[in-house]
C-alpha cells in the first residue's frame, strides 16, 4: 500500500518531517563550517563594533552584522552550531550510556545493587544542577569537555529511572528467563535480550533531552560557566546579545532564532516518537 | 499505611543524609570563602586569621563531625558571609520561592491541562498539531532570553507590569509565566495521552453510544481518571520548580532559594549551601511521597505497600 | 495610559501641595536604587564590599571623609594633628547624635577603633586598620597610636564608621547587623532580607540632609534587568552597567548616564617564573601588542584612561610625567618571530565573570595576533582568586585584574601587586621591595612620591606587570537626579539633589 502512495503524499510526508531536515541542515552547516563561514568567527575589529546587518569593512560584508567586539555574527553562528550541537549530542550520549547502564543493572540484578544504585540516583536528583556545575568547573577547570561532563552528571539519573522501570517490567518475561536458563551471562542477557526491547522509550527520552541540553548549555553560558570565550556557542552569543536588545538587536536575534528552531525541531521529533514508540515518560 | 510511611521516611532520611554528606565534602574541594570576604589588600596572615575565625582551619573530619552534631540538634549554623543564622536567611526566601512555584504551577496547570484535553479531543486534526507546536515552542526558548524580552515588552514598553522585584501580585505575573512555560508542555502532553487512554476505554465508548455528551464525560469522568499521571508529574515538577528557578530568579530579581543557592555557592558560603541542599532534598523526597499518597486517594485501586 | 493618569494625578497633588509650602515639594520623593547584590552586612565593621557600603555609609558617619574632589575633609573629626611619628590626635565634633537620640562621643570613636582592630572580632577589614595599636580619649580629643609611622592612616580612616558603643554592647553584633543604629544622614528602617533595605531621612542630621524622604536599595543581579528597571521608571539609580548597556539609554530623555574615573586600575598580571613571560623581551612584546588606547576609546567608552603605572590620578603617588606604553604590533611581532618557540608556549589568561569579558577577549586577540598562544580560562571568583594567589608554579601565565584599595594611595595598590611579601605579587625584586617599604613608612610626602616615581619607572622598564587603564564607574539615573560620581565609588544620598 505505502509503496504505491501517490506523489503528493510523499511530498507532504517530506514536509511534515521538516524538523528532521532542519536538524540535518544544521548538522551539515556545523560540519562544513570552515568552508561556508564567510569570515574568521573569532576575528575582532574594534572599529567595526555593533554594526548592523549588511555592513562592510575591510572588504568583507557582515551579512548579519557584527557583535560587541566587531566579529561577524554569521560566521560565529555557523561555528557556534558546532559547539551547540556537539555539546548536546555528546552529553546525551554520555548521560544516556551511564544512566541506562545503571538503570538496567539495578533493574536486572536487584538486591543490594538495586538499593545502592537507585539511592544514588535519588541523591543525584536532589542535588541542584547548578551546584554540580560550579563544583565541576571549580575542580576540573572550565572548557568544552567539562560542560559536557556537567550536563551528563546532572542528567544521567533520568535515563537510569526509565531504564530501571522498563527493565523491571521485562526481566520476568519468558524470553528473558529462558535465555537466563540457557546459561547466558547477565551482560549477554542485558545487551541482547533486554536492551533491544527497552530502547524505544529510551530513544524518546534522549530526543527530548537533546533539546533540553541545548537550552542547558545556553543557561550555563548565561551563568558564566559555559564554553570558554572567545569560542562561539549559540547560548553564549544569545546571553551576551541580550544586553544589546535596545541598541543592536541583531546580536541576540539570529542566535535566538537558530536556537529556537533547533530546540523546537528536537521537541517535535521527540513528540512524534512519543506517539509512535510509546509514552516514554 | 503507617508501615509504608515509616519505610519511605527512613529511606528519605538516608538519601538526605547522603546528599548533605556529599555536598559537605565536594564543596570544600572548591576553595574557601576567605579570599572573597577579605579586602584585596589582605595579606596571607589576614587570610589565615579569617580561616581560624570561621573554623575552616580545623581538619576536615573534625569539621564534619561538628556539622553532624549541629544537624542532630537542628542547628544549621551561621552564614560565613551574611553574619546571620543560615536558617534566618533561608526562611526569608521561602515565601518568595513558594509564591513563584505556585504561580508557575498555576500557569502550567491552567493552560497545560485544557490544551492537553483539547489536543486529545481534536486528535488527528490540524488543530491538534498546531496546538502541540505552539506548546513545544513555549519551551524552546532559554528563559534568560524570554524573560528579558517580557520585561522589555510588558515592563518597559507597555508598562503594564513592574519590570522586576517582588511585593504585589503584579510582580508575580511575568516570573510565573517565564517559569511556568517550561512545565506547560509536559502537562499538555501528559494530559493528552492520559485522556486518549481513557477515551479508548469501554465505559467511555458505551457512554458515548448512549448519547452522553462529551462535555459531561469530560467533567464527570475523564478529568478525574486522568489525574494520576498529572499528580505524579506535579510531584516531580514541584521539586524542580523549587530548586530550578535560578535563571528566572536572576532575571527578574526574584529573591528565591535558587538565587540564594547560586549566590551562596559563588561566595563559598558552605553553611548556607548545605542548608539549602538539605531543604531541597527533603522537598524532593516528600513531594514524591505525597504523590504516592495522593494516588491512593484519587484512585482507591492503588494500594500503598512497603516496597 | 496608566502612566499618564498617574502623572496627571501627581501633578494635581503637587499643585495643591505646592501652594502652602513650595520648598518642600521636591522633598516628598523617595529614591529607589538598584544594586547588583544584596548588602552582605549593614554593620560597617564587617564586610567592605560595594553593595554593603553603598548602603551603610549613608547610615553612619566616618571619622573623616573625602569631598567630591577627592580631598580628605572633616566629618566626625573636625580637625587632626600629627602629634608624633606614631600618634595622631583628632578633635571630635560636638552635637552629633545617633539615631536613637544619644550623643556621639569621643568614647564611641575609641570604641569603634578598638572594635574593628580586635582580632577576636574577626573583621574582614582588620588588615586595613591593624597598624593602629591604641586609641585613647581625653575630653573631645581622640589619640590614635600606630605601630610605626603610617602615612596612609588618614586615607584608611575615611573608611572608619563610628558606631554607638551603648547600642552595640547592649544588643550584640548580630542584632546590630540586623538593625544598625548610626549617626548618618539616613536612618535604618527595614531590611527585608533578599528583597531590599529601606532607609529614612534623619531630619536631625547635623550636616546637610538628603533630598529624599526615603531610600530603597534593591538587589537586581542581572545588568539587563537593571537597565530595564531604569527605563521602566521602577528604579531611579542603577549601578554596575557598562557603556554598551548605557548606549541603550541614549536618546531617552527620561534617563541619563553619569560616569567618573575611579581609583581602580585594570592590569594584566604576568607570571615571571614561567615561560614565555619570564623573558623580558617577551613581556615587552606583550606590552607592545596591546592597544590600550583602542581598548579605552574604542571598546570601553565610559571615560577610562590608559595607564602605564599601578596608580591613577586619583591616587597619592601617581606620576603624571611617566609616558604611556607604546602600541606597536609590528615591533612586537618582530620580537616573537625571533623566538617563535618561546612566544608559542601555551599561556592561560585567568579571568572571572565579574570582569568585563570584552577586554579579556580583546587582549587575548591582540596577543595572539603578534604570535603568542594565549587561551582564556574563565572560572568563578573564588577559583580565580585561588589561581592568581597561588605559588608561581601553579599560577596562570597571565591574569586580568582590576585593583582598588579604596584608600586612593599608591601604597594600597603598588605594595600588594609588586612587593615580594604579598600573595598577589609575582614580582620578587629587592630594589622594588626597598622602595615600597620606604614609601610605606615615611611621613614626608616628597620622599614617598620620589619612591613611587622610581617604582613606576622600574615596573615600566621591566614590564613586571602590564598596567592597562584607569577604570571608570558608570551609573544610570533618572534625568532629574543630580549626583556627582566620585573616584572612590561612594554613593552619599545627602550629596545628591533633584532638579526641578
Amino acid at each position: 500500500m505505502e509503496t504505491a502512495a501517490p506523489r503528493s503524499i510523499r511530498l507532504s510526508a517530506l514536509l511534515t518531517w521538516w524538523p528532521a531536515w532542519l536538524l540535518l541542515a544544521l548538522t551539515a552547516a556545523a560540519i562544513l563550517a570552515p568552508w561556508i563561514a564567510p569570515l574568521d568567527p573569532d576575528r575582532q575589529n574594534l572599529l567595526a563594533r555593533l554594526k548592523a546587518p549588511g555592513f562592510e569593512a575591510r572588504g568583507a560584508t557582515y551579512w548579519l552584522g557584527s557583535d560587541e567586539l566587531g566579529r561577524d555574527i554569521l560566521s560565529r553562528l555557523i561555528y557556534g552550531a558546532r559547539v551547540s550541537l556537539s555539546v548536546a549530542v555528546l552529553s546525551v550520549l554520555l548521560s544516556g550510556l551511564v544512566g541506562v547502564a545503571v538503570g538496567m543493572a539495578a533493574g536486572y540484578l536487584r538486591g543490594w545493587t538495586e538499593t545502592i544504585l537507585m539511592r544514588l540516583v535519588d541523591i543525584f536528583l536532589s542535588i541542584p544542577a547548578i551546584l554540580l556545575a560550579i563544583i565541576t568547573v571549580a575542580v576540573l577547570g572550565p572548557g568544552f569537555v567539562n560542560v559536557i561532563l556537567v550536563l551528563a552528571l546532572t542528567r544521567w539519573p533520568r535515563y537510569a529511572r526509565v531504564a530501571y522501570g522498563q527493565t523491571l517490567a521485562i526481566a520476568d518475561r519468558p524470553f528473558v528467563t529462558l535465555a537466563r536458563a540457557m546459561g547466558a551471562s547477565p551482560l549477554r542477557v542485558l545487551a541482547l535480550h533486554i536492551l533491544p526491547n527497552i530502547i524505544g522509550p529510551l530513544l524518546v527520552v534522549a530526543t527530548l533531552e537533546f533539546g533540553l541540553m541545548v537550552l542547558f548549555e545556553a543557561g550555563l553560558s548565561f551563568l558564566g560557566l559555559g564554553v570558554q570565550p572567545p569560542t562561539a556557542s549559540w547560548g553564549s552569543m544569545l546571553s551576551t546579545g541580550r544586553n544589546y536588545v535596545g541598541s543592536a538587536w541583531w546580536i541576540a536575534t539570529f542566535p535566538g532564532i537558530a536556537l529556537f528552531l533547533l530546540v523546537l525541531s528536537a521537541n517535535l521529533i521527540g513528540d512524534r516518537l512519543v506517539d509512535r514508540i510509546g509514552k516514554g515518560r | 499505611m503507617l508501615r509504608f510511611l515509616l519505610h519511605r521516611g527512613g529511606q528519605a532520611l538516608i538519601a538526605a543524609f547522603g546528599v548533605v554528606t556529599l555536598v559537605f565534602f565536594i564543596q570544600r574541594l572548591t576553595g574557601d570563602p576567605t579570599a572573597l570576604l577579605l579586602p584585596e589588600t589582605a595579606t596571607q596572615a589576614d587570610i589565615e586569621a579569617m580561616r581560624a575565625t570561621l573554623g575552616l582551619d580545623r581538619p576536615l573530619g573534625v569539621q564534619y563531625l561538628d556539622f553532624l552534631r549541629d544537624m542532630v540538634t537542628f542547628d544549621l549554623g551561621r552564614s560565613f558571609v551574611q553574619n546571620a543564622p543560615a536558617w534566618d536567611i533561608i526562611a526569608s526566601r521561602i515565601p518568595q520561592t513558594l509564591q513563584l512555584a505556585a504561580g508557575a504551577l498555576a500557569v502550567a496547570l491552567l493552560i497545560g491541562l485544557p490544551l492537553g484535553l483539547l489536543m486529545a479531543l481534536t486528535r488527528g486534526r490540524a488543530v491538534s498539531r498546531w496546538i502541540m507546536g505552539l506548546v513545544l515552542a513555549c519551551q524552546s526558548m532559554p528563559t534568560f532570553w524570554s524573560g528579558i524580552m517580557m520585561i522589555l515588552v510588558f515592563g518597559v514598553w507597555l508598562r503594564w507590569l513592574p519590570s522586576s522585584g517582588t511585593g504585589t501580585l503584579a510582580h508575580l505575573v511575568m516570573p510565573s509565566i517565564a517559569l511556568g512555560l517550561l512545565s506547560l508542555a509536559t502537562y499538555a502532553r501528559i494530559t493528552r495521552s492520559a485522556v486518549l487512554d481513557e477515551l479508548g476505554k469501554d465505559y467511555v465508548r458505551s457512554a458515548r453510544a448512549r448519547g452522553v455528551g462529551i462535555r459531561r464525560l469530560v467533567s464527570r469522568h475523564l478529568m478525574r481518571n486522568s489525574a494520576i499521571p498529572v499528580i505524579s508529574i506535579t510531584a516531580l515538577e514541584i521539586s524542580q520548580l523549587l530548586a530550578g528557578a535560578v535563571i528566572v530568579e536572576t532575571v527578574f530579581a526574584w529573591p528565591g532559594l535558587g538565587l540564594l543557592t547560586v549566590q551562596s555557592i559563588a561566595a563559598r558560603d558552605f553553611v548556607v549551601v548545605q542548608a539549602v541542599v538539605l531543604l531541597g532534598a527533603f522537598v524532593t523526597i516528600f513531594a514524591n511521597l505525597a504523590a504516592d499518597i495522593l494516588y491512593s486517594v484519587v484512585d482507591p485501586r492503588v494500594r500503598l505497600e512497603g516496597k | 495610559m496608566k502612566q499618564t493618569m498617574k502623572g496627571l494625578l501627581a501633578g494635581v497633588a503637587l499643585a495643591v501641595l505646592a501652594t502652602p509650602a513650595l520648598t518642600t515639594a521636591a522633598f516628598a520623593r523617595d529614591i529607589t536604587i538598584d544594586l547588583a547584590g544584596e548588602p552582605s552586612s549593614l554593620d560597617p565593621h564587617m564586610q567592605w564590599n560595594p553593595d554593603s557600603y553603598y548602603v551603610y555609609r549613608n547610615v553612619f558617619d566616618n571619622l573623616v571623609t573625602r569631598d567630591n574632589a577627592g580631598e580628605i575633609v572633616p566629618q566626625v573629626a573636625i580637625g587632626w594633628e600629627q602629634v608624633s611619628d606614631t600618634e595622631m590626635a583628632f578633635t571630635i565634633r560636638e552635637g552629633i547624635t545617633f539615631h536613637d537620640g544619644e550623643p556621639l562621643t569621643a568614647e564611641d570613636v575609641v570604641y569603634s577603633v578598638k572594635r574593628i582592630t580586635d582580632p577576636e572580632f574577626g573583621s574582614p577589614q582588620l588588615g586595613q586598620f591593624n597598624q593602629i595599636v591604641d586609641a585613647t580619649a581625653e575630653g573631645n580629643v581622640v589619640t590614635l597610636t600606630t605601630d610605626g609611622p603610617y602615612p596612609a592612616l588618614l586615607a584608611q580612616l575615611v573608611k572608619l564608621s563610628i558606631v554607638p558603643q551603648h547600642v552595640v554592647e547592649e544588643v550584640g553584633a548580630e542584632a546590630f547587623n540586623a538593625a544598625p543604629v548610626g549617626s548618618g544622614p539616613y536612618a535604618f528602617e527595614a531590611w527585608n532580607r533578599g528583597v531590599d533595605v529601606r532607609l529614612t531621612r534623619n531630619d536631625a542630621y547635623w550636616g546637610e540632609a538628603g533630598p529624599f524622604e526615603a531610600a530603597i536599595f534593591r538587589a537586581v543581579p542581572d545588568a539587563a534587568t537593571r537597565v530595564a528597571d531604569l527605563q521602566a521608571g521602577t528604579a531611579d539609580l542603577v549601578v554596575s552597567i557598562d557603556a554598551d548597556a548605557g548606549a541603550q539609554l541614549s536618546g531617552n530623555p527620561e534617563v541619563q548616564l553619569l560616569s567618573a574615573p575611579t581609583e581602580r586600575v585594570g592590569y594584566v598580571g604576568l607570571n615571571l617564573d614561567k615561560p614565555p613571560f619570564n623573558d623580558l623581551e617577551m613581556r615587552k612584546a606583550a606590552s607592545l601588542a596591546i592597544d590600550r588606547q583602542g581598548i579605552t576609546d574604542g571598546l570601553l567608552q565610559a571615560g577610562e584612561v590608559p595607564m602605564s603605572q599601578m596608580s591613577s590620578p586619583a591616587h597619592f603617588g601617581y606620576n603624571p610625567d611617566l609616558p604611556l606604553f607604546e602600541y606597536n604590533p609590528e615591533q612586537a611581532a618582530e620580537i616573537t618571530v625571533a623566538n617563535p618557540d618561546l612566544a608559542g608556549t601555551p599561556a592561560t589568561l585567568a579571568t572571572a565573570p565579574v570582569f568585563d569579558q570584552r577586554i579579556v577577549q580583546a587582549v587575548q586577540q591582540m596577543l595572539n595576533d603578534v604570535g603568542f598562544n594565549v587561551s582564556i580560562s574563565m572560572t568563578d571568583m573564588p577559583t580565580y582568586l585561588g589561581i592568581v594567589r597561588s605559588e608561581p608554579a601553579e599560577n596562570s601565565e597571565l591574569s586580568f585584574g582590576r585593583w582598588s584599595c579604596a584608600c586612593q594611595d599608591a601604597d594600597g595598590i603598588a605594595y600588594p601587586t609588586l612587593h615580594s611579601d604579598s600573595s598577589w605579587s609575582r614580582v620578587n625584586v629587592p630594589e622594588l621591595d626597598t622602595l615600597l617599604e620606604e614609601a610605606r613608612v615615611s611621613l614626608d610626602p616628597e620622599v614617598r612620591q620620589a619612591a613611587y616615581n622610581e617604582v613606576h619607572q622600574i615596573v615600566r622598564d621591566n614590564y613586571y606587570l602590564l598596567p592597562m587603564y584607569q577604570a571608570a564607574v558608570l551609573y544610570g539615573a533618572t534625568a532629574e537626579l543630580q549626583f556627582e560620581p566620585t573616584a572612590n565609588e561612594s554613593m552619599f544620598l545627602n550629596r545628591m539633589s533633584i532638579a526641578e
